[in-house]
């Protein structure tokens, strides 16, 4: 039996070895392991929508025009598969028609020349209702689209008596034509600021009709055909996806990595494991419980950066948050509780939550749009909202105007409320329910909320629901105050203000839907600005959407921009929006490797790196 | 095989059927109940583009007529559909390829549970009292009474993160060895002390003692008389093992980043993937029912003593 024991013993020792073996040093610089997310749902680039899969499409794909870094280190957007980016010429209707040349001599991976009409092919599939994808909206300032996507009524209802609709033009095109195999013209419907960084945006990229033919084109290294920096060359599904360098791409001598492993986890304790070990050199995603651990531990490797999105709590509009004894009502009701969301927007500690709760380097936010867009003279967005000269946004968010915004905000809810001067504590306050998605880091700020408010008085209930649940409900406006959050796909501010029109997908809030749908207590002048738009107690239809309508129609920068702080102001008085953070994106990267940026809205690029 | 037999397995198989009919009933209506849909995320399509993606998939349809088309689907050409997350995948492509890699891991645990599960038990048994099956005992319950996923955290914590001695990631070479172990210490242990029981047992029956007086050797008491009839309770925890390894597995590949069946399930879950959950149940499904029915019949075949009515 002894002998078994030991022959068994003698197996398990030989496998342990067998597990120790691999890689030598000089592979080890011919191929950069890395871990962003679990498997991609698709990387074909019209269906992708994550920002995991947009980096992939990134490595694979060419598209007009590209993220880059020039000499100083700044981030730029640059010509690709396009001789130049040129200026669009402004047509008398006011659209604007843009002529590209694409260089000479590309070609696909499979070696076939790639022509000005494959760009026209993907625009339009990208945009279709045949695709249906979940950024066809992406392709909405291109002349065409809105005909595309036009709906009417066919009389008849469906199971749920919802009235069924249909397309109103099956066969609507984008105004995009190839005029010769390398020269493409698009007409946009007016100048829009963002027009480049469009381009650079995965939805944007070419893809071959023969190609995509089949559905499962994109599931597959063998039928996977692309044109940029590399190719695919494996993909183990839920464990890694393997990119080459692809040698049929024009600039390919500037592309230093060979070889580029994706591995596939969303587990943060299972990609920390393998950063420490040094088998991945960059991990996105760290346990937010070893974070203050891991900034200390490793300095250099552990990054903070910008990322265009706001965390913030959202209200329903419709739930009724006076007092029982309140006999206010309608427009009276809704202006109060306004006031009263905003002031308990002042009686959270956003540098506690910050530093204290989240810890990867967010910034207390005072306004929706988050930190990182840029207004129109080039400054900051967020630092020109509100209307105050002395701080940024809407309020004060610094550590030391915490006390006085607290007091501030005590003396409005009083107004409203039954103050207990001996316990400081208001008595008649509803109970609210907070919910978020079964998360740690949700749950942790959502029993910072519960602590604050009790702090006043206010009894908050935490309920956390399963993730798609929980966006059912908060899209359904079954619930009083929910967690929530935002990122931005674009730099342009837009992103952040047509989710909040009465029909937008996104409007968790109810903002003109049910009871508010009649409440006629917005105003919006903006005549100042020379856009004839002036309404005094509106609906919410009549002022925020038809300011998001003057915005998405203004071809003037300057007037653009004040529209957009217009829309911003009218939304944040309703006090439905409480921002926290602005989102930050921390990633680990080991100091071996050089040449690697990230984008704004998190793609990474490893094209250009070298490891030491 | 005689006649009874046969009808009892015909009865068995029947029965096999209806519940995975069951199960297929019952798991449609289910998934189709809860809240949220395969199309929702944080940045919601337009309801424009949501009805599209619902007539393409034949969502719009009524419940009914749905189910109804994805039985006759399943019955007739064994169709699962396309994945509604996964887009260009279809939702038999992902179980195989999850199945690869879950019944390496399976049956790797099984195997290893089995050899060494009967080894220790028999060892403990022969060693009865002795200081080793002492510490077999201390050590399987141990093991029997730990979740899997406080071991498989013990044992990444010590062999991945403080030894560096094998990957923390099922991927990687060797990335198997920590899962298979993990998921095969609770059957082992379990069968340790089945076997010991079970040929302790079997060792104080008379023919083992006429065996003795007869003058066979040690060796060939063990092997030819007690282990093969201590074996048969070991052969009836063979359809509760593999359960559990079904079972089981979907925690462990989540601790190690395995690329099973078991987390494609969790996963479509959360994604609220119909096609795909309604797949990978049926296939779990089907294999726990087929595992236990020829655990029974094997039953029979090994103790010819035992009525399987």
């Amino acid at each position: 039996m002894k002998k078994i024991l030991a022959l068994l013993m003698a197996v398990v020792m030989l496998f342990t070895l067998a597990a120790c073996g691999g890689n030598n040093d000089e592979t080890k610089t011919q191929s950069l392991a890395v871990c962003l997310a679990s498997e991609p749902d698709t990387i074909d680039p019209a269906l992708n929508s994550s920002v995991d899969g947009a980096t992939l499409v990134a490595h694979l794909f060419s598209g007009l025009a590209k993220w880059a870094q020039d000499d100083a280190g700044k981030l730029v957007i640059v010509a690709d598969a396009a001789e130049e980016l040129v200026e669009g010429v402004e047509n008398e209707d006011g659209t604007v028609t843009y002529t590209y040349t694409l260089k000479e001599g590309l070609t696909w991976s499979d070696g076939q020349p790639l022509k000005a009409s494959d760009f026209v092919f993907a625009w339009n599939r990208a945009a279709s209702p045949a695709l249906a994808a979940d950024y066809n909206y992406m392709l909405d300032v291109v002349k065409g689209y809105a005909e595309m996507w036009e709906t009417k009524e066919t009389g008849e209802v469906d199971e749920e008596g919802n009235p069924v609709e249909e397309f109103v033009n099956p066969d609507a095109k984008l105004a995009v034509e190839a005029t010769d195999d390398r020269t493409l013209v698009v007409t946009i419907n007016n100048a829009v600021a963002y027009w480049n960084e469009l381009l650079a945006f995965p939805t944007y990229y070419p893809v071959r009709e023969d190609v995509v033919a089949s559905e499962n084109w994109a599931t597959d290294p063998a039928t996977y055909v692309c044109n940029g920096p590399y190719t695919m060359t494996g993909w183990e599904h839920n464990s890694v996806i393997t990119l080459a360098k692809n040698d049929k791409y024009f600039d390919a001598e500037k592309v230093t990595m060979p070889e580029i492993k994706f591995y596939l986890s969303d587990d943060a304790n299972n990609m920390l494991t393998n950063y420490k070990n040094g088998d991945w050199l960059l991990i996105d995603d760290v346990p937010t419980n070893d974070i203050a651990t891991l900034k200390t531990e490793y300095p250099e490797e552990f990054v903070v950066a910008g990322q265009i999105g706001t965390y913030y709590v959202s209200w329903n509009i419709n739930e009724d948050i006076l007092p029982a004894s309140s006999t206010l009502t309608g427009v009276e009701a809704e202006a109060a509780e306004a006031e009263i969301r905003n002031a308990l927007a002042l009686v959270l500690d956003r540098n506690y939550i910050v530093n204290n709760i989240s810890q990867a380097g967010e910034v207390p936010a005072s306004s929706f749009v988050a930190m990182g867009m840029t207004d129109a003279d080039g400054s900051e967005f967020y630092k020109n909202a509100g209307s105050s000269e002395e701080y940024d946004g809407y309020f004060n968010a610094s550590a030391d105007a915490f006390e006085d915004n607290f007091k501030a905000a005590v003396e409005v809810l009083k107004k409203y409320y039954t103050y207990d001067e001996a316990s400081a504590k208001f008595t008649d306050v509803p109970a609210l329910t907070y919910i978020y998605n079964t998360n740690d880091g949700h749950q942790a700020i959502g029993e910072y909320i519960q602590g604050a408010f009790a702090a006043v008085g206010i009894t908050v209930n935490l309920e956390n629901q399963e993730w798609n649940t929980f966006l059912n409900t908060r899209k359904n406006g079954e619930y009083t105050v929910a967690r929530n959050g935002w990122l931005a796909d674009y730099n342009d501010p837009i992103s952040f203000l047509d989710m909040w029109t009465t029909v937008s997908g996104n409007n968790d809030v109810q903002f003109g839907k049910g009871e508010h749908k009649d409440l006629a207590m917005y105003s919006v002048d903006v005549t100042d600005l020379g856009v004839d738009l002036k309404v005094e107690n509106g609906t919410w239809a009549e002022t925020y959407d038809a300011l998001i309508t003057e915005i998405k129609a203004c071809t003037d920068s300057e007037k653009r921009y004040g529209l957009m702080h217009a829309a911003e102001d009218l939304l944040m008085s309703t006090g439905c929006i409480t921002p926290i953070y602005y989102y930050t994106d921390i990633y680990m990267i080991d100091d071996s490797v050089e040449g690697f940026f990230a984008n704004p809205l998190g793609y990474k690029y490893f094209m250009y790196t070298t490891i030491k | 095989m005689n006649t009874k037999t046969l009808l009892y397995v015909l009865k068995r198989v029947a029965l096999a059927v209806l519940t995975v009919w069951v199960v297929i009933t019952v798991t449609f209506f289910v998934t189709r109940a809860v809240p949220g849909g395969p199309f929702a995320s944080e940045k919601a399509i337009t309801p424009a583009a949501k009805a599209a993606l619902e007539a393409k998939y034949g969502l719009d349809k009524p419940v009914m007529e749905q189910y109804f088309t994805y039985l006759k689907d399943i019955v007739t050409e064994f169709e699962f559909g396309p994945s509604l997350k996964q887009r260009g995948r279809d939702v038999i492509d992902i179980i195989t390829d999850g199945m690869k890699t879950s019944a390496k891991l399976g049956v790797a645990a099984a195997l290893i549970a089995l050899v060494s599960g009967v080894i220790l038990g028999s060892v403990a048994a022969l060693r009865r009292n002795k200081i080793i099956d002492k510490i077999i005992m201390v050590v399987t319950t141990a093991f029997v009474s730990m979740p899997s996923f406080i071991i498989g955290s013990l044992l990444l914590i010590l062999f991945a993160i403080t030894f560096h001695i094998l990957p923390a990631n099922g991927n990687a070479d060797g990335g198997m060895i920590l899962p298979v172990i993990t998921l095969s210490l609770y059957p082992m242990a379990y069968i340790t002390r089945l076997t010991r029981s079970s040929m302790l047992d079997v060792l104080g029956q008379d023919y083992i003692r006429t065996a003795k007086a007869k003058g066979v050797s040690g060796n060939k008491i063990i092997f030819k008389h007690a282990l093969k009839n201590s074996l048969i309770p070991v052969l009836t925890y063979f359809g509760p093992m593999l359960a559990y390894i079904v079972t089981g597995s979907l925690v462990v590949e989540q601790i190690f980043a395995v690329p099973g069946i078991g987390r494609s399930f969790v996963n479509s879950i959360t994604n609220r993937d119909y096609t795909l959950i309604m797949g990978t149940t049926i296939v779990l499904a089907i294999l726990i029912i087929v595992m236990n029915l020829v655990t029974d019949i094997l039953y029979k075949v090994v103790d010819p003593r035992i009525n399987l009515e």
